[in-house]
This record gives structure tokens, sequence and C-alpha cells, in this order.
């Protein structure tokens, strides 16, 4: 198990594929850890990237600094896996809070950047998300690792998902709570203590950004999406359909081809942003469908107006 | 080495011998923190935050009169010798940094308060297969589930605006007395063949 260091803290990562192939870079949720891209590493592999993946501080089998995380701390973290990665192709994806991290990453260093994929993403705290992430931390508190996944699996997940797991909960969540400890996750969220929205930076990410956005997320809604559309200039947004935050468990394989198809055409020069609105096909392999033209694609029902 | 305590007997319980040893620890680290804060707690509460110490001083005490009840235990010639040297790590240190010699002293007992609650967790060594109904098993996850809420005094405290200029020599000392309490408790389940990950 490889470890780099950030200051006197110990960062656990993993790098997979040829040395030589660009390189995909992943960023695990608040509450996640590296082995959950798993089925990443073997897509993105098959065609032929090299996958990095990490615990952040205070994750899995990283270090977990006892009082205070920064972002900024994060960010550097992350820095030191890509430095790793040396001179080729690199794009980065993270999701939720790792997608956060991502976005700081490519403000801070978006030059080392070949192209950027925030899913289930935000660059601000709506009352919403502030408020839920308040509740999610009491209930951290409160009830412990546990208590917070049985808040988030049916917040973030499908009932298709959820139901045959229906009566194994516990073993889908024995692997999070054992290597995720309450205070370091505590330390996650506390993070946000202080948050500043990054909204006025978000125009200083000219790399190719693909945003992805589950149909039915509600913990990170589409407006908070549309945010990061409209602000970084060279960027589309793909709505997954029929997804909750936590497509990236749900749906690897469809993701994992968006990710692999998203490189290869911006390697390939064909790539355009626009601030276009797209719609992901519903398994891997399929092609993506231009949002219906004069539809409002922040509404749940059809809703002719604003232009995607 | 496993990194879950076992192999479990037939009734899914935990071999005495492990119980004996992580038993012994838990009193140990949870009877020195119940006696510290004895000592820490004035006759008359003068702020808010020290109702919480009352009632860790309670909680603490319950937790060690929990494994006295609920845990299998069978002699243990080597205790002699890791008792001792556990009750020499929760000693009261001075903190460098902090002059004032009662907020030393009180830094330092929430730092291993912290060091107990956040990184010790017994529950994480029960294997799925261990009898949800066996005392010991149940003692287990009560101590981490409450582990996690007395936690939050420590937080609140070693976090909050009174120890702001002492930050740095507060995470210092935090982090010496994790590795401390984290070491111990890493040999100590190696002396029972568990090896917990790293991390």
């Amino acid at each position: 198990m490889p470890f780099l260091h950030h200051g006197s803290y110990r960062v656990r990562y993993e790098l997979d594929g040829p040395a030589d192939a660009p390189a995909y870079v992943l960023v695990n949720g608040l509450t996640q850890y590296a082995e959950l891209w798993a089925a990443y590493r073997d897509a993105l592999v098959a065609r032929r990237f090299r996958v990095a993946t990490f615990d952040l501080l205070g994750q899995g089998a990283s270090d977990k600094p006892g009082l205070f995380i920064n972002q900024e701390d994060q960010v550097a973290a992350l820095h030191s896996v890509i430095s790793e990665l040396g001179d080729g192709p690199i794009f980065l994806s993270g999701i939720s809070f790792g997608g956060l991290i991502a976005l700081r990453y490519a403000i801070a260093y978006g030059q080392r950047l070949s192209g950027l994929v925030p899913m289930s993403c935000f660059a601000e705290l709506s009352p919403q998300l502030l408020l839920l992430g308040n509740a999610l931390r009491t209930g951290l508190i409160l009830g412990g690792t546990g208590y917070l996944q049985d808040l988030l699996l049916p917040m973030n997940l499908s009932d298709a998902w959820l139901k045959p797991l229906l009566n194994n909960l516990d073993a889908v969540k024995r692997q999070g709570w054992l290597v995720n400890d309450v205070y370091a996750l505590q330390n996650l969220m506390e993070s946000f203590l202080g948050f500043e929205p990054i909204t006025p930076h978000l125009s200083k990410i000219t790399v190719p950004t693909m945003i992805l956005n589950g149909e039915f997320d509600f913990l990170t809604p589409r407006a908070l999406h549309e945010t990061l559309r409209t602000q970084i200039p060279n960027s589309s947004l793909v709505i997954i359909p029929e997804a909750y935050h936590a497509f990236t468990l749900e749906k690897p394989a469809l993701t994992a081809d968006l990710l692999a198809g998203f490189a290869e055409a911006v390697m390939a020069g064909n790539w355009r942003g626009e601030k276009k609105v797209w719609v992901a096909p519903d398994g891997a392999g399929g092609t993506l469908t231009a949002f219906p033209a004069g539809y409002d694609h922040l509404r749940a029902i059809p809703t002719p107006g604003r232009p995607a | 080495m496993s990194e879950f305590l076992g192999p479990l007997g037939a009734d899914g319980g935990v071999p005495s011998r492990q119980q004996t040893r992580v038993a012994a620890f838990l009193v140990s680290a949870h009877g020195a923190l119940a006696r510290q804060l004895a000592f820490a707690l004035p006759g008359q509460l003068k702020s808010g935050w020290q109702t919480e110490l009352n009632a860790q001083l309670y909680r603490e005490s319950e937790i060690v009169s929990l494994l006295l009840r609920a845990t299998s235990w069978v002699p243990d010639p080597a205790l002699a010798y890791l008792i001792a040297r556990w009750e020499i790590t929760w000693l009261p240190q001075s903190i460098e940094g902090i002059p004032d010699r009662i907020l030393s002293w009180t830094v330092d007992l929430s730092t291993i308060a912290h060091a107990v609650h956040a990184s010790i967790r017994p529950a994480a060594l029960l294997p799925v297969e261990a009898n949800a109904q066996d005392p010991f098993a149940v003692a287990l996850r009560r101590i981490e589930f409450e582990s996690g809420r007395m936690l939050q005094a420590q937080i609140l405290f070693l976090k909050g605006r009174d120890l702001l200029p002492f930050r740095e020599f507060v995470s210092s000392a935090l982090e010496a007395r994790h590795a401390q309490v984290r070491g111990l408790w890493t040999d100590m389940l190696e002396g029972i063949g568990v090896r917990i990950r790293e991390g």
C-alpha cells in the first residue's frame, strides 16, 4: 500500500494501468474510500488509461488529522498524487466533496489538467445544502457513522438499487463503517465551517469540463450544477437519467464510459463544451442526446422557457 | 493474524483470553479518564461546558462497570506488565507552549480523552459472525457508540476559542497522544492475534 507525504501526514494512493498512458485521477466523496472506484479502475485501464485513486486526509487508510482538516490541505494532497503521474495528459474527476476538491484544484493548477469532470458537485452552499449538511453532521455526532450512512443511503441511491439490498444493508454499510472514523468524518464536514463560495473563481477554469448530474439528485440538485455550467467557460452539463447523488456507485459502467469518452474526445480535439446541456444514455456505449430545445432543464416538468 | 477477534466459539462468542485482554485495556483507559475527570470536576460548576465533565465522569465509570460484568475473565499473567505500561501512559503530562499549569493539564486530559474516544474502536474488532446478543459484543458496541458522543466535549474544547492562541501546540500534543494510545492498542491486539488495518 503506497503512501505519499503531505507535511507530517501520509496519503494512501494507488496507481493502475500503463505508466505512459493518459491518466484519470478520481477523488472520493466525503464518506467514501478508494476501493469504491474498483469498477472504474478496471473499465478505464481497459480503455488504456492510467488510473490514480487515493484516500483524502481523514479517509480510509490515509492519516486522519485529529482536529482540523482544511480543504486547501486536500488540494495539496491531490497535487502530490498528480505530481506522481509524470507529464502526460491528466483528467481529473471527483464526486460531491471530491468534486469540490477537484474544482479547487482546477482553479489553482488548471494548467496541469487536460480535462475536468465534476460529478454531483457544487461551488456554493445553497440554504438547502447548508441545512442538510448541518443535519447530517448532527446525525453523525449523535448516531455515529452508521446513522450517517442510514441517512445518506436512501437520500442518494435509487429504489431500484436499494430494493434487492434491503435485507442486507448492514453488509453494504460495513466496509464504510470500518474504514471511516467519526472524528475524521466530522473534521471533513467541519472543513465547511467558514466556507466561502468558489463561484467567483470558476471562470478561471479553462480546461474542457464535463459536469455530471443525476436526474434525481436530491442533495445537490440541478441548480447547483447550473452554477458550474454557466460560470465555467468551456463546459457542458450531462444529466444522468434516473440517477441520484451517488450515481457513481449505482451506474459505474455508464459513468466510466462517459469519463473515457470525454477524455478520448478531448485528446482527439473533438470535444466542444459550449455550455450545452445533454442527456446521457441509459447504459454504457450509447450516445449523448441534446436536451430538448426550448425546454427548461432546471425543471422536473416540461416547461418551455429557459434556453439550455 | 486477523483483522478481527476470534476464532469465535460455537456460540459466536469472543474467546475469553481475548475478552480479558481487550477489556483490561479499556478498563485501564476509561478508568484513568474517570479518575482524572473526578479530580478535574469542581465541587461547584463555574461554566456551562463543565456540566459535560460531570456527565463524562459517570459515563466513563459506567463503561468500567459494564466491562467488569460483561467480560468472561480468565487469568492472564501478562496483564501485570501491560497494565503498568498502560497506566504510566495515562499519567498527566504538561503541554509544551501552554505555561498555565491548570490549562496545560486540562488540555492534556482532553487529548487523552480524545485519543481514547476517537481512535479506539472496539466494535470494529467484532467479526460479522459474532453473536449479536453476547454481553461482551454488546458492551464493545455500546462503548464505541458512547465514545463517539463523549468525544464531542473534547472536540468542542480543543477546537474552542480559548485555545486558539495555542492551536499549534494543542494539535501537536493531540497527535502525540493519538500515536501513543493507538500504539498501545495495536500492541495489545497483536498480543492476542489481531492486526488492525493501517489508517
